[in-house]
């Protein structure tokens, strides 16, 4: 890791204030140091964000049933032990609970969890000039490509290392953005992007700019969710896919679905087909698997992945169930 | 660190001694409250040493750090506390796991600078004074630890789970510990302590050893006149056979084990190694000279010697530097005054490279035309092991062969067969991944080389370096304290090892060079993978008429890529053919790994077999009794009368405790997930190490030392010896001090080929045997009824001294094998292709069981081994590029604590009454069926067989019929 200058500070704006070329903002560091000591960067100076006070709350924006504000310093574990996150955004724990290890979530805040960058083998590696560094080639694409997307990878077969995102992006979660023009809030989905728009970026946030807040709206009245994160080990891994169900029902009935998958492609990618299919219909054993169905095609799998349409397919329709027993 | 510390008053020396300056209790107050004030707001400090305060362990530190300096390398380098483990070095493996407030997180991942005020917490913080925490007390207690090296993490992972839970549930502490990898297999240990510190027990299996039968084979032989008569069985005996902890236990739970990498000399330099990124290249020129002008940097060496095997016709003019053979091979090496130095310095080495075509797989490999790994016939001593490593051998393009062992006439045997089965069978490289990576601290003086190695092998070590320097074996010494796992790839120096000893000889100073954990992956072995064809013929009444093994194995620019010997040894039959081929590509070179070639050779057979047996319509396990019933194989590793007949036993005590009578037809069960149950065999050798020494002193005092340069890789050596030792004199295990792990003692063997027990503890015994008969002799007969330490004060010399080395077995060769079966229960998920192992049994012997404790770690560590093989364990190359993708610990996947089953372990005591102790090694053994049995629980659960490893999704899914996979040349 090579030296840097270090800064604590004070407030968001004087970090903002600071944030230039070569110049990186620091939450709980854990994404950042493994980007550092393999080289992939290395900054001027480093901007701690973590002594500034009153970023990692959990709170419910009126009485216990508004929308869910987090602050862009809690960590994920602290996410995970909530109890009125358990209780009412049971997806979002579990997809926390799920993420890297213990000890990784004592120290990841939710704001540099949708921020970090891809966990994709050649990005990582220094001995890869990829296009997301600004090279010429995916490697992926006809290289080592089991853990990458199935669907959006024609430029860049990253998929968004975030499975925490999944079920955010499910809930219709929003982030307030700042920078030294100012405040915007964007919808988490849209604040992703693909490749096919910039392959050196994940999402939109601007230079200067930090993640000052995330937003839940509260779940509308017989909302069923559920995630769940398919894995070779249960112990720490990444995803092979993972999913969030968030259903409004209307006894079994479905009013409206929003499925997202993860590990799927460079962003949380939404199952357009899948929702369109539960939307107005019982959700049954058959609406599932008809769900599921729907949810893979169109992917064009590379040569080592298409093992993923399989699992996809099951985990979605085991998800989609289960978010409808578990409706409240 | 950089140029500007000796600037800023602070030597480069201190930063290496450890600068803290410890403030009294009394004034931590005070200064915690000016911690917490300098971490609000504040200007830019750094780059350079900026002031930095940790309060650790109740003591606050003032140290002066780069910003960049993580927490666990100020704990461990700036104040000393190296009980905190470094292994992935990216929040991977909790190895480095410290409390901040109470909280556990990775220190390899949180910068020194980003602590302020928290309160550190780090293992030897843990205990008050003496007294340990019960948690500590309870992984001595339970034996959860082998080698150690993550032992400081599972304890800290621990203890904040029982902080804040006291009884916790075995999932909870499952959870705790998720994050923890072990490479021994230590995880059914480790939840026991931590249920233990609750106050609570397991729910069942983990805990449990029993001694189901004694098998009695006494040998006839004389034995020499200066060895005592063979010991009674276990029951007559006072130590041996019964549960003992570790003696180091208390050191391994405190964080003051010390480790190679541990290791801080005087003026100790750190070193790193400049690697070539390119699998085949010429290099053209290398350009030390920015390397050379940093500051801190005092030596820079360009690497003289190849790497690989040799050539038999080698050219005439040699290149001027060695050819690159692999992705990984070092060119130049640098040491400095500190790590953040040294990488620095290999970064500025500029190399320029002339790129030559490469092949990194298997198949690729194999085919005509293939670029040449060797432009000529090579020999090279087998580094991996299990066969294909003689001289002389043909060489066809970059296939070396075959190996050849032959019996009987095979095709007769098949052709007059009534039936037969056969298949190809696929293995994956596995890497050996121990958690403490190669490495050495090399001090060369004017007197002699001494070396801190992470060793395996102290006396192998130490030859290697004698011959490379023309030293001799007087002025080089090794030492091994405590060692974080080797598991076959730490018997030699290493390139790295010469590289070290090269550079402290020109820098004049001890240097540390311990690889890191993606060239551990790259440049220090692996188990080769394999493709391998398996026919067998039989008669209708299950009699073997014929056995056939070709193999090919990826051995890297090695040799020694073989199957072993499974396919032609355990099992009888007249004519067996066994042809084993090496491929060469470049990629690193293969080495001996945990029984090799044995687990690739069993996961082909054992699965044949099966099938076998439901061609014919028996049950797997009458067929395997009926064909020990049959005449043996003899010959080392062989399936002598002994061996069948323990096979025998295992084989019904495991179907009993198993339940093995519930097993149903294939593919059973309907739904999603599939249950299912297998068993699979296992064959070693007893391979006897006669170069293992020891001496056993006797103090006027009464107290009692052993002594021998035999190390310890996680077996627990030290508390094996002493138990010998205590048996024999009549004494405690606690009253004889063990020194082991440095050559200027008597030469111990190498733990390898499970040989270290088997080696040396029977000259342990001897020795103490023959410690008694001079104490007599020099004190009067009268002395044989008095307890040892009053015969002992009669003494007119300070000490009596005897030694021993291990003799020849009793009745001379062949030396048998040994073994044991194990059974794997399996749940398939159909939909997602993923398998995991619910509960194993295994039932092994190995010659008399010293320490049941121990055994038992020894044989979960064998079986996670196993299912880390089975299931996840992988490489990944890129054909494009040459290099190794996911040479981390977290693309490269180790079974953790989810991943272990229950399992119980049943031990049979075997006296064969052929040396003076009978204890043997169980390592290896513990580790070759498991792949094979929960292949064919695979097959019992979904009626369709798996012929590659690992069995993952892309596999399982491949092999249900529910994708095809493009087909690709893999491996």
């Amino acid at each position: 890791m090579k030296s840097f200058e270090w800064t604590n500070a004070a407030s968001l704006d004087e970090a903002i204030a600071q944030l230039g070329t070569g110049v990186m903002v620091k939450a709980g560091g854990v994404d950042l140091l493994d980007r550092l000591k393999e080289g992939l960067e290395s900054p001027r100076r480093l901007v701690n964000l973590r002594g500034i006070g009153g970023l990692d709350n959990i709170r419910s924006s009126t009485g216990d049933d508004g929308d869910l504000v987090l602050g862009p310093l809690t960590t994920l574990a602290a996410i995970e032990a909530h109890a009125g996150v358990r209780k009412r955004f049971g997806a979002l724990a579990e997809a926390c609970a799920h993420a890297a290890t213990p000890q990784i979530r004592n120290m990841a805040t939710i704001g540099g969890n949708l921020v970090q960058r891809p966990r994709c083998w050649y990005f990582r590696s220094a001995d890869f000039n990829c296009r997301k560094k600004g090279g010429e080639v995916c490697f992926a694409l006809e290289g080592e490509n089991q853990y990458h997307a199935i669907v959006a990878n024609k430029v860049c077969a990253i998929v968004h290392p975030s499975s925490v995102s999944t079920a955010l992006v499910a809930y219709g979660a929003t982030v307030k953005l700042k920078g030294k023009a100012g405040e915007r809030v964007v919808p988490l989905e849209q604040f992703f992007v693909l490749p096919d728009k910039d392959p050196r970026r994940e999402n939109q946030l601007g230079a200067d700019e930090l993640i000052t807040e995330v937003r839940l709206p509260a779940p509308a009245k017989g909302t069923g969710a559920a995630y769940h994160k398919q894995t070779e080990k249960e112990s720490f891994d990444w995803p092979l896919a993972d999913v969030a169900v968030v259903l409004e029902l209307d006894g079994r009935t479905c009013k409206r679905a929003s499925i997202i998958l993860g590990a799927a492609a460079p962003v949380p990618w939404r199952a357009k087909s899948s929702e369109a299919i539960l939307g107005g219909r019982a959700v049954d054993e058959h609406a599932a698997e008809a769900a599921a169905n729907a949810a893979v095609q169109g992917a064009t799998p590379l040569a080592k992945n298409a093992y993923k349409l399989p699992i996809v397919r099951a985990i979605v329709r085991r998800t989609i169930l289960a978010a409808a027993g578990g409706a409240a | 660190m950089s140029e500007d510390d000796e600037t800023r008053g602070i030597t480069r020396r201190s930063f290496l001694t450890g600068t803290g300056i410890t403030v009294a209790a009394a004034g931590i107050l005070k200064t915690t409250e000016a911690l917490a004030e300098s971490v609000k707001g504040g200007a830019a400090v750094g780059p350079g040493a900026v002031p930095v305060s940790l309060k650790v362990n109740g003591s606050v530190h003032q140290l002066s750090l780069e910003p960049s300096t993580t927490l666990a390398d100020a704990l461990r380098f700036s104040i000393g506390l190296t009980g905190t483990k470094v292994v992935c070095d990216r929040g991977s493996c909790s190895a480095c796991t410290v409390h901040l407030d109470g909280t556990p997180v990775c220190s390899c991942m949180t910068l020194a600078v980003d602590v302020g005020a928290r309160a550190v917490t780090t293992i030897e913080g843990l205990a008050r004074g003496d007294k340990l925490t019960p948690i500590q007390e309870q992984f001595i207690a339970n034996d959860a630890m082998q080698c150690g090296f993550c032992t400081p993490g599972m304890v800290m992972s621990c203890a904040a789970l029982l902080a804040r839970n006291n009884k916790p549930s075995l999932d909870e502490v499952k959870t705790a510990v998720s994050g923890n990898l072990c490479r021994c297999g230590t995880y059914p240990k480790v939840f026991a302590a931590a249920m233990a510190a609750s106050g609570q027990k397991l729910p069942r299996g983990s805990d449990v050893v029993t001694h189901a039968a004694e098998l009695h084979f006494e040998s006839k032989a004389e034995r020499p006149a200066d060895e005592p008569p063979p010991w009674p069985v276990n029951s007559k005996l006072k130590i041996v056979g019964k549960s003992h902890p570790r003696l180091d236990g208390r050191l391994k739970v405190t964080g003051k084990a010390r480790y190679t990498a541990d290791v801080r000399l005087p003026g100790m330099l750190f070193a790193r190694r400049v690697v070539s990124p390119h699998p085949h290249a010429r290099v053209k020129s290398i350009d030390l000279s920015a390397a050379e002008r940093l500051p801190g940097v005092k030596a820079v060496m360009i690497v003289g010697r190849g790497e690989g095997a040799k050539l038999r016709n080698p050219p005439k003019v040699a290149d001027k530097f060695p050819l690159v053979l692999y992705a990984g091979q070092a060119v130049a090496a640098v040491a400095a005054t500190s790590q953040s130095i040294a990488d620095e310095a290999a970064r500025l080495v500029k190399v320029e490279y002339e790129r030559l075509p490469f092949v990194v797989e298997l198949d690729d490999a194999r085919r005509d035309g293939a670029p040449l790994v060797y432009p000529g016939a090579v020999d090279m001593g087998g580094s991996a092991g299990g066969g294909g490593a003689q001289k002389g051998l043909a060489q066809k393009g970059n296939v070396r062969g075959p190996s050849k062992r032959d019996k009987g006439d095979v095709d007769a045997g098949l052709k007059a067969a009534e039936l037969s089965v056969d298949g190809e069978f696929k293995t994956q490289v596995q890497t050996h991944s121990a958690l403490e990576t190669h490495g050495v601290v090399a001090d060369w003086r004017e007197d002699g080389l001494t070396v801190y190695a992470s060793s395996q092998g102290t006396t192998s070590v130490r030859d290697e370096f004698a011959t490379v320097f023309d030293l001799p074996k007087s002025k080089v010494r090794i030492i091994t304290e405590f060692m974080g796992g080797g598991f076959g790839a730490k018997f030699g120096a290493g390139s790295f090892g010469i590289l070290a000893a090269q550079l402290s000889k020109k820098a004049g100073a001890p240097v540390r060079l311990m690889l890191d954990r993606k060239e551990e992956h790259l440049c220090v072995g692996n188990r080769p993978s394999t493709v391998q064809t398996v026919k067998i013929g039989a008669k209708k009444d299950g009699s073997l008429t014929g056995i056939v093994v070709t193999s090919w194995g990826n051995s890297g620019i090695a040799t020694g890529g073989g199957v072993g010997w499974m396919g032609t040894s355990l099992y009888a039959c007249d004519n067996t053919r066994s042809e084993q081929y090496d491929v060469f590509t470049h990629t690193g070179a293969a080495a001996a790994f945990r029984a090799p070639g044995q687990p690739q050779g069993a996961f082909a057979l054992e699965q044949l077999m099966d099938e076998l047996a439901e061609k014919i319509g028996m049950d797997p396990l009458a067929l395997r009794d009926k064909l020990d019933a049959g005449p043996g194989v003899p010959g080392p590793g062989g399936n002598d009368e002994a061996t069948r007949a323990a096979r025998k036993a295992e084989r019904q005590i495991g179907a009993e405790r198993f339940g093995w009578s519930k097993r149903r037809p294939a593919g059973a069960d309907g739904g999603p997930k599939k249950r299912g149950i297998g068993m699979a065999q296992s064959m070693w050798g007893r391979f006897v190490d006669l170069d293992a020494s020891c001496e056993v002193r006797l103090h006027r005092d009464g107290s009692i030392e052993i002594m021998s340069s035999v190390q310890d890789i996680g077996t627990g050596t030290r508390t094996a010896l002493a138990m010998v030792v205590a048996e024999e004199l009549g004494v405690r295990v606690e009253d004889v001090a063990v020194k082991i792990g440095d050559t200027q003692y008597p030469a111990g063997p190498s733990s390898g080929g499970s040989k270290t027990l088997l080696g040396i503890t029977a000259p342990a015994r001897v020795a103490a045997w023959r410690i008694k008969e001079q104490l007599y002799k020099a004190v009067g007969e009268q002395a044989r009824s008095m307890p040892l330490k009053k015969a002992a004060a009669k003494m007119t010399t300070e000490h009596l001294s005897a030694q021993a080395s291990r003799s020849p077995d009793y009745g001379g060769d062949p030396h048998g094998g040994y073994g044991g079966v194990q059974f794997a229960e399996v749940v398939v998920d159909v939909e997602t292709g993923v398998v995991k192992v619910e509960r194993m049994v295994a039932v092994h012997d190995c010659g008399r069981v010293l320490n049941p404790l121990a055994v038992q770690s020894q044989i979960n560590g064998g079986i996670l081994h196993g299912i880390s093989y089975a299931l996840y364990e992988e490489r990944h190359m890129d054909r494009a590029t040459g290099r190794m993708v996911n040479a981390n610990l977290d693309q490269y996947k180790i079974a953790g604590a989810k991943e272990t089953p229950e399992i119980e372990v049943v031990l049979i005591d075997q006296y064969i009454g052929r040396n003076a102790t009978d204890i043997h090694g169980i390592g290896e053994p513990a580790n070759i069926p498991t792949a094979a049995a929960i292949a064919n629980a695979v097959y019992n659960a979904i009626g369709v067989r798996v012929r590659e490893l690992p069995m993952n999704p892309p596999a399982l899914l491949a092999a249900l019929g529910k994708v095809n996979r493009v087909k690709e040349a893999k491996r």
